[in-house]
C-alpha cells in the first residue's frame, strides 16, 4: 500500500550544529567557567587542588541526582532520599561497630538503601493512585524515625574503626576517589537514559503513561526500578558522606532530596516529566559544587549560600520561558 | 440587501505566526436558518468560528451583524450580541452543577447573593425546552457527552442567544442521542434562533441544513443549497478532488478462523461476549457508546482484567495479562483516544511508531536509532502520512494523519495478526476518511483480521463482512453484510421495550 502521493518523508536531524551549541547543557558549561572565574577573582586560594580536596563533602548528594533525575522524567518525585541517607549511614555505623569487615558493611549500607528504595516502588506500583510525593513523604517520616530510634536518646553514632573508612578518602593523584565514583555513576545514568530502551521507557512514561501502557511499556515495573535505583544510590551517598562525618545523625542527609531535585531541575530537567536529560544536572550539580566551594572560601555564611543557589534556581527555571518568548518576538518581526 | 442575513462576514483573514488561517473568506446566515460549515481538518472552519465569537481578531474584514457593522473586542462583545458556541468538547466544570455549569458567569443575583432557587428554577425551564432527562442539581461530571452538551446548549440559551454556533456537535454521540440534538435543533429554529454547525458527517448536514458553505485551505469554496447538491460535489468541494469509492472493500477470500474469544465477561462493563473473526474478514463491532465494546476490547488486549474469558489465536489459548502479551502474541490495538492513549504527542512521529518495537531493533538494550529511522521512514510512507520528517512532533498533524501514524505504528509490529480498530475515523476528515478504509481494504488482503468498533452506520455497513451488536455489555447479534442495514442494527443495539419508539423515530 504504498503512498500514493509518492510523499518523501526526511530522517535528517533537524538539529543544526548552533543550535546544540546554544542548548540550555552550553549555557550551563559557560555558567560553570563564570563560577569558577568568579571563584579564582574571590580568593587566591580557589585553586584546582584545593576545590577537589573540599569536594567529598559536596559530592555524596550528586549520586543521588542521577536516579532523581530518572524519577522526574517519569514525572514521579521522591522526598525520601535523604532519610533512606539517614538510616543507611546509620545501619552501616551499627554494622561497623559490630565487627563486621568493612566490604560487609558496604554491602549493608548499600542493601538498607535499596530496600527502603524498593519499599517506595512497591507501594507505588501497587497502589498506582497514589502520588509519589504523599508515599515518599510518609516513607521519609518513617526511614528517618527507624533511624532515629536506632540511635535512641543520643541521636548520633559515630563509626568508630574510622580506619576503615579511609580507603574511601584516598586521592588518586589530585582526584578524591569519590569524584570517579560520581564521574562512573554518571556515564553509567547518561547513557542509560538516551542510548537504550530503558531510557526511552522513561521518556515515554513521563510524556504521556496511558500511550506508553498502551504501547506494551510495563510501566508500573520500571516505576519499580526506578525508585529502588534511588534507594540503592543513596546507600552510595551514605556511604561517601560517612567518610567524610564517621558518624550519623538525626539531621544526616536532611534536605538532599530538595538539593538534587534542584540541581536536576537547573540542569533543565522538567518536574512535569518526559524532558530534559542528565548531561544538564551533572554541570548543575559541578557548578552549584564549584559555587560552594568558592563561597565557602571567602567564610560566606552558609544560608546567604542557599539564598543565592535558590536565586539561580529560579533563573534557571524561568529561562526556557523566556528564551520561547524571544523566539516568537523574532519571528512576529520577520513577519510583519 | 435583498436578503436578510442576521450575520454576515466579508473578507475576512487571520494569520497566524506562520500561517493564514484564513484567507479573505465571507460567511452569510440568514435569519432563522440552520447554515452548515464544512471542510477538512485544517481548513480554516474553528478558526473561523473563534472570529465569530470574538475569540481572535481578524487581521482584514468586516463583520455585520443585523445589517450594522461590529467588531468584537472579546468573548464577551460577542455573548452580549446574542452570538453563543457550543464546542465539541464541553468546555465545563465536570465538579459543579448543571446550574452552575449553565449561569456560569452571569449568575442571577440579587444585593450580590446568588439566587440558587431561582437560578435552578430558570436551568429547570431550558432544560424542559430541551426536553432533558435530568435535573439542574445533578453533577456535571456524571452526565453522559450527550447530556454535556444539552447543558451547553441550554447555557448558549440562557444568554439569550439569537445566533447559536455549534462545533462538530454529533462527533461524540451515537445515533440515538444524534437524533435528539436534531430533534432540539429544530426546535431551536422554529423559535427563531439561527444556527451554524460544523460537522464532519453528511447526514447531519442533510437531515438539518438548508445551506452549506464549504472551505478549503483556509479559503471559501462556496454556499450552496443542500437540496441541489450531492455527496460527490460535496466531496470534490471540501477535499479537491473526486473521491470515487468512499469505502473500497476488496473481495477477500475470506480464510480459516483466527481469532476467537469465548466467554469474556468483566463485572459492571460486559458479559459472556464471544467472538471470532477469519483471515481477512472484517468484523464490525456496533452499538451504542457505552454498551461495552471498548471495554471488551481492552480485556482481550490486557489493558484491563478481564473476570472470565479465553483468547484463542489460531486454535491456540493466549495468556494475556499485560499489553505486551497481546502485542506478543500478534493481537494490535488502535486505541480509540489517538491523543492520550495512540501517540505521545511532544513526540516526534518517527519515535511514536517505534516505541513498541524498539526493544526488537536494540541490541542488548542499546537502541539501534538508525534501523528505527528506517522502519518508521517505511511505515509512515507507506500510509501516506503528511509529514515533512520523522522528527515532527506527533502534534503537530491534524487528526486524520495522527490516525495514520498510529496505523504505521501497528503496521511496524511484524507479527501483527489481529487488528483492533477502535473508532479509526473519530474526528478524522472525509479525504483521510477514505485513505483509512482503503488502508483497511488491503490489510483485509494481506490476510489478517480485522476488528473495527465504530458508532457511524455509514462505515461499519459499508467495510463490514460480518456485524456483531452490543447492547449493555452483552451481544445481541450478528449480522452478515447482505442483511446489516442501519434499522437490523438499530434494532439490535437498542434494549428490548422501547426498540420500535426508536426506530420509529428514526
Amino acid at each position: 500500500m504504498a503512498g500514493k502521493s509518492g510523499r518523501e518523508i526526511s530522517i535528517a536531524s533537524n538539529k543544526s550544529a548552533l543550535s546544540r551549541v546554544l542548548s540550555w547543557e552550553g549555557a550551563l558549561v559557560l555558567i560553570f567557567i563564570a563560577v569558577n572565574i568568579l571563584g579564582v577573582i574571590l580568593s587566591e586560594n580557589y585553586t584546582a587542588a584545593n576545590v577537589l580536596r573540599q569536594m567529598p563533602r559536596y559530592l555524596a548528594e550528586i549520586f543521588i541526582l542521577f536516579p532523581m533525575g530518572y524519577i522526574l522524567i517519569l514525572a514521579d518525585i521522591d522526598i525520601s532520599v535523604g532519610s533512606i541517607v539517614c538510616l543507611s549511614a546509620t545501619m552501616a555505623c551499627f554494622a561497623g561497630n559490630a565487627g563486621l569487615p568493612f566490604p560487609v558493611v558496604i554491602l549493608v549500607c548499600l542493601l538498607v538503601g535499596l530496600i527502603c528504595g524498593a519499599v517506595n516502588g512497591a507501594i507505588l506500583a501497587k497502589f498506582t493512585e497514589l502520588p509519589s510525593m504523599i508515599v515518599t513523604l510518609a516513607t521519609q517520616i518513617i526511614f528517618r524515625g527507624i533511624a532515629e530510634v536506632s540511635m535512641g536518646s543520643g541521636g548520633t553514632i559515630s563509626y568508630t574503626n574510622s580506619a576503615d573508612l579511609i580507603p574511601l578518602t584516598t586521592m588518586a593523584g589530585p582526584f578524591p576517589i569519590s569524584f570517579f565514583g560520581v564521574v562512573i555513576a554518571a556515564v553509567i545514568f547518561i547513557v542509560v537514559l538516551s542510548k537504550t530502551t530503558f531510557g526511552r521507557k522513561l521518556y515515554a512514561i513521563g510524556s504521556n503513561k496511558t500511550a506508553a501502557y498502551y504501547a506494551g511499556v510495563k510501566v508500573e515495573k520500571i516505576r519499580f526500578i526506578v525508585f529502588s535505583l534511588a534507594g540503592l544510590m543513596s546507600g552510595f551517598c551514605a556511604l561517601v558522606l560517612l567518610s567524610v562525618l564517621f558518624s550519623a545523625n538525626t539531621t544526616t542527609g536532611q534536605g538532599f532530596e530538595m538539593e538534587v531535585i534542584a540541581m536536576a531541575v537547573f540542569g533543565g530537567i522538567a518536574t512535569t516529566g518526559g524532558k530534559g536529560n542528565l548531561v544538564g544536572g551533572f554541570i548543575a550539580a559541578f557548578i552549584i559544587v564549584c559555587l560552594r566551594v568558592a563561597l565557602g572560601l571567602i567564610n560566606m555564611n552558609t544560608q546567604l549560600i542557599l539564598v543565592i543557589i535558590g536565586l539561580m534556581l529560579i533563573i534557571a527555571v524561568l529561562m526556557p520561558g523566556i528564551s520561547q518568548r524571544i523566539k516568537t518576538m523574532k519571528k512576529m518581526a520577520k513577519q510583519s | 440587501m435583498a436578503e436578510d442575513y442576521i450575520l454576515e462576514l466579508k473578507g475576512i483573514t487571520k494569520i497566524f505566526p506562520g500561517v493564514k488561517a484564513l484567507n479573505n473568506v465571507q460567511f452569510q446566515l440568514r435569519r432563522g436558518e440552520v447554515h452548515a460549515l464544512m471542510g477538512e481538518n485544517g481548513a480554516g472552519k474553528s478558526t473561523f468560528i473563534k472570529v465569530i465569537t470574538g475569540v481572535h481578531a481578524a487581521e482584514e474584514g468586516e463583520m455585520f451583524l443585523n445589517g450594522k457593522k461590529v467588531r468584537f473586542k472579546g468573548p464577551r462583545d460577542a455573548q452580549a450580541a446574542g452570538i453563543a458556541a457550543v464546542y465539541q468538547h464541553p468546555t465545563s466544570y465536570p465538579e459543579l452543577s448543571v446550574t452552575e455549569n449553565i449561569f456560569m458567569g452571569h449568575e442571577i443575583r440579587k444585593f450580590g447573593m446568588i439566587q440558587w432557587n431561582v437560578m435552578n428554577q430558570e436551568a429547570q425551564k431550558l432544560l424542559d425546552r430541551l426536553d432533558a432527562d435530568f435535573s439542574p442539581t445533578e453533577e456535571m461530571g456524571a452526565l453522559s457527552v450527550a447530556q454535556q452538551q444539552m447543558v451547553e446548549i441550554a447555557k448558549a440559551l440562557s444568554t439569550k442567544a439569537k445566533i447559536i454556533i455549534l462545533d462538530e456537535p454529533t462527533a461524540a454521540l451515537t445515533q440515538s442521542e444524534s437524533e435528539k440534538l436534531y430533534r432540539i435543533v429544530d426546535q431551536l429554529k422554529e423559535e427563531g434562533v439561527s444556527i451554524i454547525f460544523i460537522s464532519h458527517r453528511f447526514e447531519d448536514m442533510y437531515r438539518l441544513a438548508s445551506r452549506v458553505t464549504v472551505f478549503r485551505d483556509s479559503q471559501y469554496i462556496g454556499t450552496y443549497d443542500v437540496d441541489g447538491i450531492t455527496n460527490a460535489d460535496l466531496i470534490k468541494a471540501m477535499v479537491g478532488r473526486e473521491i470515487t469509492d468512499m469505502y473500497p472493500k476488496p473481495e477477500v477470500k475470506i480464510g480459516k478462523e483466527i481469532f476467537r474469544i469465548e466467554g469474556m465477561t468483566r463485572t459492571g462493563y460486559f458479559k459472556d461476549v464471544s467472538l471470532n473473526v477469519h483471515a481477512g474478514e472484517i468484523v464490525g463491532l456496533s452499538g451504542l457508546v457505552g454498551a461495552g465494546r471498548t471495554e471488551v476490547m481492552e480485556s482481550v488486549c490486557g489493558i484491563t482484567k478481564p473476570n472470565a474469558g479465553k483468547v484463542y489465536l489460531d486454535g491456540k489459548q493466549c495468556r494475556i495479562r499485560q499489553p505486551l502479551d497481546a502485542m506478543k502474541e500478534g493481537i494490535i490495538l488502535l486505541p480509540e483516544d489517538r491523543q492520550k492513549e495512540g501517540l505521545i504527542l511532544n513526540w516526534g512521529l518517527g519515535q511514536n511508531v517505534t516505541l513498541p518495537i524498539q526493544s526488537e531493533l536494540a541490541h542488548s538494550g542499546f537502541n539501534d536509532t538508525a534501523a528505527e529511522k528506517k522502519v518508521a521512514k517505511q511505515y509512515l510512507e507507506e500510509v501516506d502520512t503528511k509529514a515533512v520528517s520523522i522528527y515532527d512532533p506527533a502534534s503537530s498533524l491534524s487528526g486524520g494523519n495522527q490516525q495514520k501514524v498510529v496505523v504505521a505504528k501497528a503496521l511496524a509490529q511484524k507479527n501483527m495478526k489481529v487488528v483492533i480498530m477502535d473508532e479509526p475515523t473519530k474526528g478524522v476528515d472525509v479525504g483521510a476518511k477514505a485513505e483509512i478504509y482503503a488502508i483497511m481494504g488491503e490489510l483485509a488482503k494481506k490476510g489478517y483480521g480485522i476488528i473495527m468498533i465504530s458508532s457511524e452506520m455509514p462505515e461499519i455497513i459499508g467495510m463490514c463482512d460480518r456485524i456483531y451488536v452490543m447492547c449493555k455489555g452483552r451481544i445481541t447479534g450478528c449480522l452478515d453484510r447482505n442483511e446489516a442495514t442501519q434499522e437490523s442494527i438499530l434494532q439490535l443495539s437498542m434494549e428490548k421495550g422501547n426498540t420500535k419508539k426508536e426506530v420509529a423515530q428514526g
